[in-house]
Parts: C-alpha cells; structure tokens; sequence
C-alpha cells in the first residue's frame, strides 16, 4: 500500500471544477513530481493534502488510516508539511529555535535544544551552526533549515512547490541533494515544478493533472522530455469511442494477491472499463485470471474468488483469451455454448427447459448480430468474429457486474473489431464494469477509461485518455521490458 | 431448416437405423429363422446386459473418460448380493447393496480420476484387476449357486410379456436419454467431454459430474449384475470378463466418440443391437466363433471410419 493515497477528490469554485475526482499516490521513499499547466490544478490538490482547503469529495489515507480533512493542525500532526516559497520561518530566532517551532515547550532547556540541532544538522551535512539567527542566511539556505525543519517535526509527506524558483543553480543542487537524502530516510515527497530538466533531475514517478483531472502517472526513467510535454498539453487523440462516463454508484473494491503479482487493490466504478498493458510477462494476464478464481486470491467487494464458478456467482465473467481452447465448445450447438454458464437457472429440478434455453439463445444472436442466425449449429461452424461474438454472448448473458476480457479481438477482423468496440460501450452505458487485458495499446486508448502498465508484476504507470497518445504510452509499455 | 437436418449426430443416428435395417434384410434373406418373434426376443434378451453396461460406458466416454472395470464391478457386485442373499438377508436388500457396493466403487474411481488427476485408463485397469481380486476373495473362488426367487425373476422373469432383462435394458436406456438430452448434468458431460477448459471456464462443476459418471457406470454394472445373476442363476466369480470391451465396442459403433463429447444413447443402444444382431445371425448361420470375432473387429473398424466420413463432410 502506498505511504499517501488520495482517492476521488473533487474541489469545485463557483462554476469552475478545479478537481474532477483525482486519485494521486506517493510511495515511501520516491519522490513524486507533480506536473501540469497553469490551473490544472496542482497547487488545490495540495492545499486540499494540507488542509488549507476542504475537498466537495474524496478521501486521504495515509499509512492506512484516513485522514480528517479541512484541517492544517490536523494534517501537521499527520506529519504532512509543506514547504513553499514563502517560507515558515522566524528570521530573528535561531536556527536551533526554529527547527523545533511551533513545538517548543514552555521551559526551554536550552542546551538539549542546541545539541539536537546540531547532531540534525551535521547528519544532514548543512555546513551552518544552530546558534545562527534565520534572518542571516540567504534564501537558498533558509530553504534547507524548513526542510530540516520539517524532519525534526517528524515529518512523512514533503510538498516542495516551486521551491527552486528563487535559488541560485548552486543552492538548487544543494536542495536536490538534502531531498534525494530525505527520500533515502523513505519519506514520500511531492515536487512540483514547471521545470521539466529539474523533474527529470530529480524525481522518481510523475503524475500529470490537466484540467482537474489526472492524465497520467507514470515512472520517469527513459521517458523523453517532449512525451511528458505532450501529456500536459498536447491534443486530444482523435478516433476514440464514444464511452460514457463511469456511473456514480458505489464502485467495486477489487483485491488482486499471488501469481505472481505484487498485491494491488483498486476500485472500479459501474460502467468503466480498466485497461491492463504490458508486455508478455509482466503480469497483466495474471490479474485477470486471478479475479476470475483460476489462481492466487481474488476479492471483490471483501468476498473471494476462489474459482470460475464462484466468480461467475459474485457477477463476474472471464472472456478467455484463445476462443477455441478456452472459450467455446466447438462441437456443441451455439445454443449450448451460450446456455452453458447459466444452465442452473434455465432448469426446473435439473431439466434444462427447452424453451428458455431457445430463447436466451435468440435474444443475444439478434442482440450480438451473430450470423447466420441459426443457433443450432455448432459453434466451431462459424467464422472467428462470430465466433468471438458467441463468446461475448455467453458472458453477458450471466448478467456481470465485472466482465473480464483477455485480448478480446485477437485474430478478429477488423469490421467485427469495430462492433465488438461498439459493444463494449453499450455494455459499459448498461453499467457493466470491465477490465481489458491487451497487448494492443492503440485498441486499449480507443476503449479504456483508465489504463494500468503493468512491469514484473506491478503497476508501474497509470494513464487516463484520451489527452495521450499511444506513442507515449507504447513507449512506456515498451520501456517496462528494460 | 436443412443444416439442422444435417447435423452429424443425426446423420450418424439415421445412419446407424440403415445399416441395422440392412444387417436384418440381409440375414432374414439368409436364415429363415432369423425373423421370428422368439428369435428376436431372443436377441433384445442376449443384448441386453451388453446394453446396460454400455450405456454407462456412455456416459463415461463423453466426459472424456473410460471405464475399464465394469467387468469385475459386474462380477464383484454379483457376488456380493447373491453372497448376502445366500446369508439370509432379505434378498431385495442383498441386491440393492450389491449395486451400493459398485455405485461406491464407480465412486471412488471417480475421486481419483478427477481429484487426483489420474488417468481414466490407469485407474480403471486397476481397478479391473483389484475388483476381480475381490470377487475371488469374497467367493473363494466358487460360484455362490442356490439362489432365492427374486434372483430368479430378474434372469428368466417376464412381465406383460416381456423379459424382465429386457424391460430393465429398456427402462436403463429410457433414463440415460433423458439424463443426456433433458438435465443440465448431462449438458455438463457432454461440455466437460468437448472441451473440458471451456467447460471449467463456464462455471461448470468439473469434478464433481466426472465422479457422477463413474457412479453412474457403477449403477450399470450394479444393474447388470443382477440380470446376469439372475439368467445363470449363480454368481461366477470370473463372470463378466472382457465385457468390458464388448460395451466399450457397441458405444463406439454407436457413435460415440472415445475422444468424448459426442454421443447419445440412442446411438450406443443402436450399436449394441447392432453387435447382438451380428452375433445371432454368425450363430444361426453356423459361423465359427473363431471368424465371428473377426466380423466383430471389422464392424468396429467400419463404423469408426463411417463416422469420420459423415463428420468430414
Ligand atoms: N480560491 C480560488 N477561487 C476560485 N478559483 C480558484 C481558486 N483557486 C484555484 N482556482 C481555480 O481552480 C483551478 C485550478 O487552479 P490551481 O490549483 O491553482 O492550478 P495550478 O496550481 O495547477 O496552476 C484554476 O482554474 C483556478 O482558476
């Protein structure tokens, strides 16, 4: 889990939506750059974390335990510290006077004061005495005395915001030095910055807001500068579905541990569809075939999953990647084939009734536009997209509320492609929740709500079309097989 | 519409309606007393304990399996009612332990093949040879003769007319095809038997329709037992030898497909007739026994190469 998570948060001023539900994580030990545009909301997301503002929605959780929002001591207590450019200090105090502000007890013992500060100072290798007053240093190292500051307040979370705007190149590569240490001690720190050399410098991960939304979070090694500017501002890709917006209902809590994986738990809302990329290998097939009871130890909604049977009664449907191995029966009837996960409830005291299993078939053929219309033929007699389609059949007709899907247009041609996509969406307007597995990316952009990459078993990247283009996101696929 | 006309196991029902249709032509032209009623009752009576244990065979080769032991299942639970009756128990219960007895092992069988994941053929060779090994142990080797009335009835009995033998292959068939055609669990044989993955990936109780198949074989060599109890009025030890086969061969001429997932059991009944019919006429014809196994092996060969054609079309 990670150190910091805030999920959903939504800030609005007057008409303008200054925070549409943005999720944002920061891990213990990374530093996390913070990207975006003027106004994309960057600077309302962290002084929402600080508790200077009080999201409309959402939720922080840090180290597990959620936080009561709307509140700065609150937050400070948390261990959650900004450092902005106008700085938090006392420039007639002392150093050693300042490093425990806002803490100092009634009666000062003076001596004990001075030998922390001094012992902070020198593992921290600050070069300037505890008895100095603030006000005589110059602004590069007034900013390293907030840091300090802030690490002998215990801090956990460090928000720098533009903190280099007004240091020399020298004093910056001093404050790289102290963050990259202060990352060492596995604090999670927050960089925002308009310069991109310093991010690329400096952090670990990035995430990208635009428009009070998230665009993307993803790792910063060997990712090109131009890529990132193109997520900030770069067009809207075209040929995108047409998807609606996931439904406001309570979301499904999915937990995903074993094959493998490193554990990950996320929430799914009605009606969105989670794209899972990634290179053969790296895990995203496994996350599938875990929430669908075949391996490891899936959960939705607290219950487990522990195979295709109880998963099918939890709501939840598996298209397996090859058709014929897996997904059809190719000497039974297609009547059969889609009548099989639910034949229990077309049947009356273990007789399967004729006449409703007919039925069930004829309603998803018209539904699905298989063809030929005859659903007594054997499914191996028709052709791959219908064949693929007879598949869908079966799964929806199980009613999901998830439906997986692994490589849902393998070997499909690209007419049927285009109504299996089309299909997609209708399901996901129905509030079908569904989570794509593809080693196609321009297929997952056109239809995916939100896309996880997936390397050695982890999420390594995050990324919310339509505002990215699949060379940026190839390319982070791509780059996990380093 | 035509395709559903067309549909394979259809053509390989009617198919097997012809050739049966030709065999009675040809031997009725040969043997004048081949069409009689006695001689045909004759022949439903010879068949049907083949009948019955192929019909379990059925069930079990559309899974994807095959049952090897429904022979020494047969002899073992022959013995165990005629033993029990001969001890006094209520000869109705002897018999109804004697089908437990082979449920229980066709039960067991199960387990095994479809918990521990062995080998349908290996599980069931074993047991082939372990519960012929019973069988010896529990009669010392001796047929148990003597046996009470109700024994009796079900070998040589009639009702309405009708051989009791073949009213009970009669009613085994009638239940087998409703079980294939009408149940979800016989839908279930016939998708595990296909493509078991897929079946598995449906939400299909894999394992537990798998040990349901091996106690329904169970059932047969229960049932079977009983009739041939009954018809040599004695329980051998060494009965039922390579039966076995002989059920395996009148499923497979009947359609079946021993790579599962196809079959009916109108087409096994169809296939054990067929083998019956072959039998009594090699017989009135004063055929050698030794070129009626011959004749049997190529009808086998000719129906399994039918099929192929009917299939590749
Ligand atoms: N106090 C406020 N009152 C009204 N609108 C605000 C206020 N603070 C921020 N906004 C608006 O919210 C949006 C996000 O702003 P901000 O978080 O400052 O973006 P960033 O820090 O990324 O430049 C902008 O459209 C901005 O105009």
């Amino acid at each position: 889990m990670a150190l910091l998570e805030m999920r959903g948060i939504r800030k609005r001023f007057g008409g303008v939506e200054a925070l549409k539900g943005v999720d944002f994580a920061v891990e213990a030990g990374e530093i996390h750059a913070l990207v975006g545009e003027n106004g994309a909301g960057k600077s309302t997301l962290m002084k929402i974390l600080s508790g200077a503002l009080a999201p409309d929605g959402g939720e922080v959780w840090l180290s597990g335990r959620r936080l009561r929002l709307g509140s700065v001591q609150e937050a400070r207590r948390q261990g959650i510290v900004m450092v902005y450019q106008e700085l938090n200090l006392a420039p007639n105090l002392s150093v050693a006077e300042n490093l425990s502000l806002g803490r100092l007890p009634l009666f000062v013992d003076r001596k004990r004061l001075y030998t922390r500060a001094r012992i902070l100072l020198e593992e921290l290798d600050l070069g300037f005495t505890p008895e100095v007053p603030v006000g005589v240093l110059e602004v590069g190292q007034q900013t390293l005395v907030a840091v300090a500051q802030a690490l002998s307040q215990e801090a956990r979370i460090l928000v720098f915001d533009e903190a280099t705007a007004a240091l020399s190149a020298r004093e910056a590569e001093r404050l790289f030095q102290l963050v990259k240490e202060l990352r060492n001690r596995g604090l999670g720190i927050v960089w925002i910055s308009h310069r991109l050399e310093e991010v690329f410098h400096l952090a670990d991960r990035v995430t990208v807001l635009r428009d009070g939304q998230r665009v993307a979070t993803l790792p910063l090694s060997g990712l090109k500068p131009e890529a990132l500017v193109e997520l900030m501002v770069g067009k809207r890709e075209a040929g995108r579905l047409d998807l609606p917006s996931p439904k406001a209902h309570p979301p499904l809590h999915l937990e995903v541990r074993g094959g493998g994986l490193e554990p990950l738990a996320f929430d799914l809302r009605p009606g969105e569809i989670l794209g899972l990329a990634g290179v053969v290998g790296s895990g995203r097939s496994a996350v599938v075939e875990i929430l669908f009871g075949l391996e490891g130890e899936g959960r939705v909604n607290g219950e487990p999953l522990r195979s295709p049977l109880e998963a099918i009664r939890r709501g939840v449907f598996l298209v397996p990647a090859d058709r014929k191995a897996q997904g059809l029966i190719l000497g039974l009837s297609a009547r059969a084939n889609i009548s099989l996960p639910v034949l229990r409830e077309l049947s009356f005291g273990g007789v399967v009734s004729a006449s409703r299993e007919a039925a069930l078939a004829r309603q998803w053929f018209q539904a699905l536009g298989i063809r030929p219309q005859d659903p007594e033929r054997p499914a191996g007699t028709f052709s791959g997209g219908n064949q693929q389609k007879l598949v869908l059949a079966k799964a929806l007709a199980t009613r999901p509320r998830l439906l997986l899907l692994a490589e849902p247009t393998r070997g499909v041609d690209v007419a049927a492609r285009q109504e299996i996509y089309a299909l997609l969406a209708t399901w996901a307007r129905e509030g079908v929740a569904q989570i794509v597995s593809s080693g196609d990316t321009e297929e997952l952009l056109l239809l995916c709500h939100r896309i996880f990459v997936f390397r050695k078993g982890r999420v390594v990247a995050e990324f919310h079309p339509p505002y990215c283009s699949e060379e940026v996101v190839a390319h982070v696929v791509g780059t996990a097989q380093a | 519409m035509l395709w559903a006309r067309l549909r394979p196991e259809f053509l390989a029902r009617y198919g097997l309606v012809w050739a049966l249709g030709i065999l009675v032509l040809v031997l009725s032209l040969l043997s004048p007393y081949f069409l009689t009623p006695s001689n045909l009752l004759n022949i439903l009576r010879q068949v049907s304990i083949n009948a019955i244990l192929a019909l379990g065979m059925t069930v079990v080769i559309l899974k994807g399996g095959i049952d090897l032991s429904v022979g020494s299942l047969l002899a073992l639970a022959g013995a165990m009612a005629a033993g029990l009756a001969i001890a006094g128990l209520s000869p109705v219960l002897a018999m109804g332990l004697g089908i437990g007895v082979a449920i229980a092992l066709g039960v067991l069988q199960g387990l095994l093949v479809a918990y521990a994941g062995l080998p349908p053929f290996i599980v069931t060779l074993a047991g082939l040879t372990a519960f012929r090994g019973l069988t010896l142990v529990y009669t010392d080797g001796r047929p148990i003769t003597g046996l009470p009335e109700p024994f009796l009835f079900l070998g040589n009995g009639t009702v309405l007319g009708m051989p009791v033998p073949v009213m009970a292959m009669l009613l085994f068939l009638l239940l087998t095809h409703f079980l294939l055609r009408y149940t979800a669990w016989g839908r279930y044989l016939y998708a595990i038997g296909g493509n078991e993955e897929a079946a598995r990936l449906s939400g299909v109780p894999v394992a537990p329709i798998k040990v349901f198949a091996y106690a329904y074989s169970g059932l047969a060599a229960g049932l079977a037992a009983l009739v041939l109890t009954g018809r040599l009025n004695s329980a051998q030890p060494t009965a039922g030898t390579g039966f076995e086969l002989d059920a395996i061969a009148a499923a497979v001429v009947g359609g079946t497909s021993l790579a599962g997932g196809r079959g009916t059991a109108w087409g096994t009944f169809l296939g054990a007739l067929i083998i019956g019919v072959l039998n009594n006429g090699m017989n009135l014809l004063n055929v050698s026994a030794f070129y009626q196994l011959i004749a049997k092996g190529v009808v086998i060969v000719l129906a399994l190469l039918v099929d192929r054609l009917v299939r590749r079309r």
